[in-house]
């Protein structure tokens, strides 16, 4: 986590133009063939799974670095290495950049309608603690213990981090949880959310409805679930869901620290102690092994 | 803090960035270049300004990304004079177009931490699984039926 060089010097492009050349020219190639190879809808059960290029673009992405494909083939650790990788991190901010743009005009013209559905953005933003009803018991039963609460405060990005860091330490069994949840968020986030959007509009919630479910608190999951979403969506939906997913995920990202400070956490923690006497007990006699 | 030599290297990335959403939405989407370069600079525009934004602001904890989309926000909304000229320059970005780029990087970007990942423990992946899908359809729910109440759906 530990940033080793500033941004700005990771930017410096003289001196380091071989580095640039390396990472851009395998997004170029990333873009083209994920492009060509467009959107495919996979029929699984009552629904379907969309797959969109970036899926694919995240995939490649990760496997042709050093801790995958990289580690047997050395050419492609001397393609994509320490310093590509390194780059990589700015270039998500800055790309990032367009989108939200983007995701602007597509909500400023609707902003009539957005007003109108106020109330609705506000409220469900509470429906992000929902993760605390559905997972907490399901991390007691695997038979975690204080990792649990740090583990499903939230979708756990930066700032939760830098909250349970701050109250905790972040070697604590609640760091060590919400560690776990940002890592495979950040690794497996996007993919996750990708099928799981796409998969979602066949639970008869409404479309609009899942898209202010989006703006889950992470720019790229976001991007990632509405993308999914307004694909599978009727046609003329689709921009309202991308301005709904759009907005919401901009609520959450100014009130996601607040909500697990104030209610997330305190919530967590008196579950936690409500429930835990119940889980050791079912567990009793048998050794709960610990993460 | 804002930094202008900073500023200018991220200039040079945000026209990358601009080429390769180009790039992406012509194989992807068969929209030509030449019809989309107007919006793509009206883009970076906003792009930067963002970026600069956000650096002079640095009590107002709010991303570039929340910026960009402010402001792209504002000179579209109908009450704008900038919309009837700006909305049909935008129409020539194509959405998916932009989102290709940032998933490739975001997937370089986390190619060291894989190992990290594998050392977490299958528990603490599965918990995170249930987070995820908890925060998304607690949402869901809770829009579902606040909508329904307003009559908006």
């Amino acid at each position: 986590m530990i940033e080793e060089r500033t941004e700005k010097e990771i930017l410096k492009t003289s001196g380091r133009l071989p580095v640039f050349a390396r990472l851009l020219g395998t997004v170029v190639v990333i873009i083209i063939v994920t492009e060509l190879i467009g959107i495919h809808k996979i029929p699984l059960g009552p629904g379907a799974v969309l797959l969109l290029p970036m899926l694919y673009a995240v995939v490649i992405g990760i496997l042709i670095t050093p801790d995958v494909l990289g580690k047997p083939i050395a050419a492609l650790r001397k393609l994509i290495g320490k310093k590509e990788i390194e780059l990589a991190g700015p270039m998500v901010m800055l790309t990032l950049l367009p989108l939200g743009t983007k995701l602007g005009t597509l909500i400023g013209p609707k902003i009539m309608k957005i007003v109108e559905a106020g109330p609705a953005f506000f409220l469900q933003e509470l429906g992000n603690l929902g993760t605390i009803f559905l997972a907490l018991p399901i991390a007691l039963a695997l038979g975690l213990k204080r990792e649990a609460v740090g583990a499903t405060v939230s979708i756990c990005r930066e700032p939760t981090l830098g909250v349970i860091a701050e109250k905790y330490g972040i070697s604590s069994p609640e760091g060590t949880g919400t560690l776990g949840t940002f890592l495979t968020g950040t690794i497996l986030g996007t993919i996750f959310y990708g099928i799981l959007a796409s998969f979602s509009v066949f639970t008869g919630l409404h479309p609009y409805a899942l898209a202010m479910a989006c703006g889950i608190g992470s720019a790229s999951m976001m991007t990632a679930s509405s993308g999914a979403l307004s694909m599978a969506v009727s046609p003329e939906m689709k921009d309202t869901v991308l301005a709904y997913a759009a907005i919401s995920q901009l609520l959450t990202s100014v009130t996601g620290m607040y909500s697990v400070i104030f209610i997330a956490l305190p919530l967590n923690n008196f579950l936690y102690n409500k429930l835990i006497p119940f889980f050791s007990k079912k567990k009793s006699g048998k050794e709960v092994s610990h993460v | 803090m804002f930094d202008i030599t900073r500023t200018l290297y991220q200039f040079k990335m945000i026209v990358i960035a601009a080429i390769l959403v180009l790039l992406g939405q012509k194989v992807g989407y068969g929209f030509p270049v030449m019809d989309a370069i107007p919006g793509i600079i009206v883009f970076i525009v906003v792009c930067m300004l963002s970026l600069i934004i956000r650096d002079l602001t640095p009590k107002i904890p709010l991303p570039a990304f929340a910026w960009a989309a402010l402001i792209g926000l504002i000179i579209t909304a109908p009450f704008m004079p900038t919309a009837p000229i700006l909305n049909p320059l935008f129409k020539k970005i194509h959405f998916l177009g932009t989102t290709t780029p940032i998933l490739a990087f975001a997937g370089i970007s986390v190619g060291n931490r894989i190992d990290e990942l594998k050392r977490t423990g299958w528990k603490l992946v599965l918990v995170a699984f249930a987070v995820f899908t908890g925060t998304f359809f607690g949402s869901a729910l809770v829009a579902q039926l606040v909508l329904k109440i307003q009559g908006l759906i």
